[in-house]
């Protein structure tokens, strides 16, 4: 007789032995004798339905977390590259919407003819990052009159902060034409590689994102590692030799940023 | 001792599909149940959503992943997250699932079946003793549909769910269609399941509809309650008195409003067997 323990891992390895990988006839034989198999179903069939709803109910959550990646593999292809995750990454959290956190690097480094598609993990990087910055933590953004209610002299010693639910995703491929462009999977034969920066960011209860010139990419890295305001504009100084025209562009990226609302109020000192 | 929640009439399950009719304060009903996990989030639309339900009618929380009967020892960050939301949301209860649904670390995302034995009914037992004592509440235990039962269980699904809500001193969500579901997969008397479970620790019903596969039925919550299953209801009413009880409906989900005219189906049934004044919700 099997413990509770014992009964409850064999179970487990059963229905998640080979997720959705067809003929099951090798189930346990120990565990099918504790299996009552009275009615129109078998002990086995009667696992069978565990196992199969164990996969069903995986790999819907992995294909509603990465619809793009799953429409450009094309379902199959997707649910194959998705129970060979399964298998290795079972889920480690009480809660489903951790599921996919590993998806991304495993397209990266376990699936064989993914070069066929090289771009396909950054894609699903952005699939990922744009599902952490919906529930990412709520904050109070940045206003206009908030700026302009700081003393001049306080300005070079600003530190600007993102909110909590803005991330920078970098990749070498412009990930987010691709996403935009849906489920036009032929779109992915013209992807060429193009150095990539994007910022996801959440507004109200909208996930928005945008790929940023360069300007914006020093500026942003500068608030991202906590430089003061003197400190971003100086770094800008070299893309912008003028210093009118640099003044210029630090002014309309703050009220960009203000009116995406990615920055946190300040905290006073 | 008994369960001791309130009445509060007949709700529905709170889902994504009808977040804009909270939002605008239009989806009007006695009580919402949430499934927690769904909540466990640190921010943004949906706890902003379950806030305007709040501030709608009361509110429950239903957990699918507490996995009470899981050796695995109890999940310390979940009951931490758990806590968290019964502060912010102060729900009239909070429930879970009689079930096991984790082991060695990992989460089969299942409502998965135990063994009806002696040593699972103690340490069973034993887990919903260590969660109320870390929630300082009573929680409400829900039987599951199954698709299997176990050859060396000494004792009936009633019989142990009986026994784990008084040794616990736990009330009990009663799964009517559950109950049908797994009576005709195992080929059990429903009404003998009623019967056997004690009517002071009944603290919810939850009705949802299932799909007839052929060779068994699946819990399926993808349409209107069946007609069976009204009948056990009716069985249930008579059996328990008025009861709070809940629609579910997780696939192919309906307009707010056809998913609120069950409830209402409920509550007309409710007046049939329990007596009382019929009146729609406003």
């Amino acid at each position: 007789m099997l413990n509770l323990r014992e009964l409850q891992s064999r179970f487990f390895r059963a229905i998640a032995r080979v997720p959705g990988g067809g003929e099951r006839e090798g189930f346990d034989s120990t565990l099918l004798q504790l299996v009552q198999g009275r009615g129109r179903l078998g002990p086995a069939q009667r696992l069978d339905l565990y196992a199969h709803m164990y996969c069903a109910r995986l790999l819907d959550a992995l294909h509603e977390d990465f619809p793009r990646v799953a429409a450009i593999l094309g379902f199959e292809r997707f649910r194959e590259i998705a129970r060979a995750y399964l298998a290795r990454n079972p889920s480690a959290h009480p809660s489903l919407q951790y599921l996919g956190r590993h998806f991304p690097e495993f397209l990266n480094t376990a699936v064989e003819d993914i070069e066929l598609l090289p771009f396909l993990a950054d894609l699903a990087r952005l699939e990922w990052t744009r599902l952490e910055v919906f529930d990412a933590p709520d904050a109070e953004p940045l206003q206009m009159e908030h700026l302009q209610a700081i003393p001049l002299d306080e300005w070079p010693g600003l530190r600007f902060r993102l909110i909590p639910a803005c991330q920078v995703l970098r990749s070498a491929w412009p990930v987010h034409e691709l996403w935009t462009a849906g489920e036009e999977a032929a779109l992915s034969a013209l992807m060429r590689p193009t150095a990539t920066v994007v910022r996801v960011w959440r507004q109200g209860f909208t996930v928005y994102q945008a790929s940023l010139d360069a300007i914006e990419q020093v500026a942003l890295d500068g608030v991202q590692t906590g430089e003061p305001f003197a400190a971003i504009c100086a770094a800008l100084a070299p893309l912008l030799p003028q210093q009118e025209e640099a003044a210029l562009a630090v002014g309309s990226l703050l009220t960009r940023w203000i009116e995406d609302g990615i920055l946190a109020r300040l905290q006073p000192n | 001792m008994a369960c001791t929640v309130p009445y509060l009439g007949h709700g529905v399950g709170l889902r994504t599909q009808h977040f804009p009719r909270v939002w605008e304060g239009t989806a009007r009903v006695d009580w919402f149940e949430a499934v927690s996990e769904n909540f466990m989030i640190r921010g943004g639309r949906p706890l902003a959503v379950l806030e305007k339900a709040r501030e709608i009618a009361p509110l429950v929380l239903h957990g699918v992943s507490l996995s009470l009967g899981s050796t695995d020892p109890l999940n310390d960050a979940y009951l931490h997250d758990l806590q968290t939301l019964i502060h912010r949301f102060e729900p009239a209860w909070v429930s879970d699932h009689l079930c096991w649904g984790s082991v060695g670390g990992h989460y089969a995302h299942d409502l998965l079946p135990l063994p009806y034995t002696e040593e699972a009914l103690t340490h069973v037992v034993e887990r919903v003793r260590a969660v109320q004592d870390r929630l300082g509440r009573q929680i409400l235990l829900e039987n599951v549909s199954s698709y299997l039962t176990f050859s060396h269980s000494t004792m009936p699904e009633w019989t142990f769910l009986a026994e784990v809500a008084e040794r616990a001193d736990c009330g009990i969500l009663l799964d009517v269609n559950n109950v049908y579901v797994s009576a005709t997969n195992h080929g059990f008397n429903p009404a003998e399941y009623l019967t056997a479970l004690p009517a002071e620790r009944i603290g919810q019903i939850h009705l949802a509809g299932h799909s007839d596969q052929g060779t068994h039925l699946l819990d399926t919550h993808a349409g209107p309650v069946s007609a069976p299953v009204w009948d056990l209801y009716r069985l249930a009413l008579h059996r328990y008195g008025r009861v709070s009880t809940l629609i579910e409906w997780d696939e192919r989900i309906p307009e707010f409003d056809e998913l609120c005219a069950e409830a209402e189906r409920a509550r007309a049934i409710e007046c049939e067997i329990c007596g009382g004044f019929y009146a729609e919700s406003p």
